[in-house]
């Protein structure tokens, strides 16, 4: 439990330090911006206590939000995503799988885990764009950096499944 | 009572979620601000540190950029001295234009200025071509010369350019002074571009070496006192009637960019008066 911990720890410090030094200096096209972070919260066990993973996410949140001077914005989004885990990880969970499985390509295959993943980032992002703009700005720009935001994350879930060491 | 207390316990979670949802509102509201915000964003010294040091390693990735608008940059910065140069030059040579138009009362002569656009001085007959022509008020028979001395005569012009016939031209033939009052005339013998001869000296007159060469100002063509060259040897010509002078031209050939034009109002009325009598 505490290896798991001091893992889990280490992941989180780098993760976060790949955001915000590499992913959230990155404007594609002026509309997406990659968070990987998103990949820690979607590969934390089925069993993960609510309470922790709400943690975990506010955690990356306002790391994410110190870094981009975005106070709130990110921990909101993030929070949220984590929050509705749950609920949509059981829509996918079927008898055949362990009690306790890691979600991933391994125990979802590839459709379930995308279409998993693909829900909860675009959750991440349709919470935080109104927030960063707090007013609905143009609707169509707000659709088009939550679309272009969750593929381009979404590209980054599908490469850090090919190198995932249990996948 | 205890089944509510229950739910509560089990559903704790939900007020974890809205606590800390509150909390990041409660962020986006208050220190959105940026005075206020010192605390959670870059402002603060962990971030801030962090920030510096990826900005140090950034830069180096920009190096090459950098590099290219610097030399962009300094190519822009060449051409505006050249211009200034140019531009120095041509005051500098208008000041001496006034000093001349001063000591000659400036009587019916102008100037223009122009830039030399081609030229020649491996042959015998050199040309230089300027980039004015009739368009701009210059026409054949003007003398052309810059700060340092007579460059030759217009020879042709079309409508934006005119053909001049240096001093280094065998056809160039130009009619000037030493000393105040003995005229004779200058004609190049198309060897060397630093030097040229004066012919027909007279033997009575007595020359040194090293007087200086004037314009006449007897033809319309040139005002009188433009300096052409300095004596630098004194021989007897193929004939044996006269002196023939080696002068040394005080023009550079080889680097000549910016000149002067100068024409006279009434040289046409003067040709006229002169043609039934010479």
């Amino acid at each position: 439990m505490t290896s798991k911990t001091l893992i889990r720890t280490r992941n989180f410090v780098l993760l976060a330090l790949a955001q915000v030094i590499i992913f959230s200096q990155i404007h594609l096209f002026g509309y997406a911006t990659a968070c990987i972070f998103a990949i820690f919260l979607l590969k934390l066990p089925r069993h993960t206590t609510q309470n922790e993973m709400i943690i975990w996410g506010f955690l990356f949140g306002i790391v994410t939000d110190m870094f981009c001077n975005t106070p709130g914005i990110h921990s909101a989004a993030a929070t949220a995503m984590a929050f509705s885990r749950k609920y949509i990880l059981a829509a996918f969970t079927h008898k055949g799988l362990p009690d306790d499985f890691i979600p991933g390509v391994k125990s979802l295959k590839w459709g379930g885990y995308l279409v998993y993943a693909i829900i909860c980032v675009s959750i991440f992002y349709a919470v935080l764009f109104p927030l960063e703009v707090f007013a609905v700005r143009h609707f169509t720009t707000l659709l088009i950096s939550t679309a272009g935001s969750t593929a381009l994350t979404m590209l980054f879930v599908v490469v850090a499944e090919f190198f995932s060491p249990n996948r | 009572m205890r089944s509510i207390l229950d739910i509560l316990i089990k559903h704790n979670h939900w007020f974890l979620f809205l606590l800390l949802e509150g909390i990041s509102f409660v962020l986006i509201v208050c220190f959105n601000n940026y005075q206020k915000a010192t605390m959670f964003t870059s402002a603060n010294s962990i971030a801030g540190n962090i920030y510096s040091a990826i900005t140090d390693v950034d830069s180096y990735f920009g190096l090459k950029t950098e590099n290219r608008t610097l030399v962009d940059h300094n190519n822009e910065l060449i051409n505006e001295v050249e211009s200034l140069k140019a531009r120095l030059r041509e005051y500098e040579d208008s000041a001496s234009i006034a000093s001349i138009g001063n000591a000659r009362n400036n009587d019916g002569f102008y100037y223009k200025t122009a830039r030399v656009v081609n030229s020649s001085i491996n042959k015998v007959d050199n040309y230089i071509t300027l980039d004015k022509g009739i368009m701009q008020g210059v026409d054949n028979q003007m003398g052309v010369f810059n700060s340092k001395g007579v460059i030759g005569v217009t020879f042709t012009s079309s409508d934006n350019f005119t053909v001049v016939l240096p001093l280094l031209n065998s056809k160039s033939i130009i009619s000037c002074k030493v000393n105040d009052n003995t005229l004779c005339t200058l004609k190049w013998d198309g060897k060397d571009i630093r030097h040229s001869y004066l012919i027909d000296l007279p033997r009575y007159e007595l020359f040194e070496m090293g007087d200086t060469v004037y314009t006449s100002g007897f033809s319309s063509i040139f005002p009188a006192g433009i300096p052409l060259g300095r004596i630098e040897k004194l021989e007897d010509s193929a004939d044996g009637q006269s002196y023939r002078a080696r002068v040394e031209l005080f023009v550079d050939f080889a680097d000549i960019d910016n000149v002067f034009v100068v024409g006279h109002s009434n040289r046409e009325e003067q040709e006229k008066l002169e043609e039934g009598i010479y």
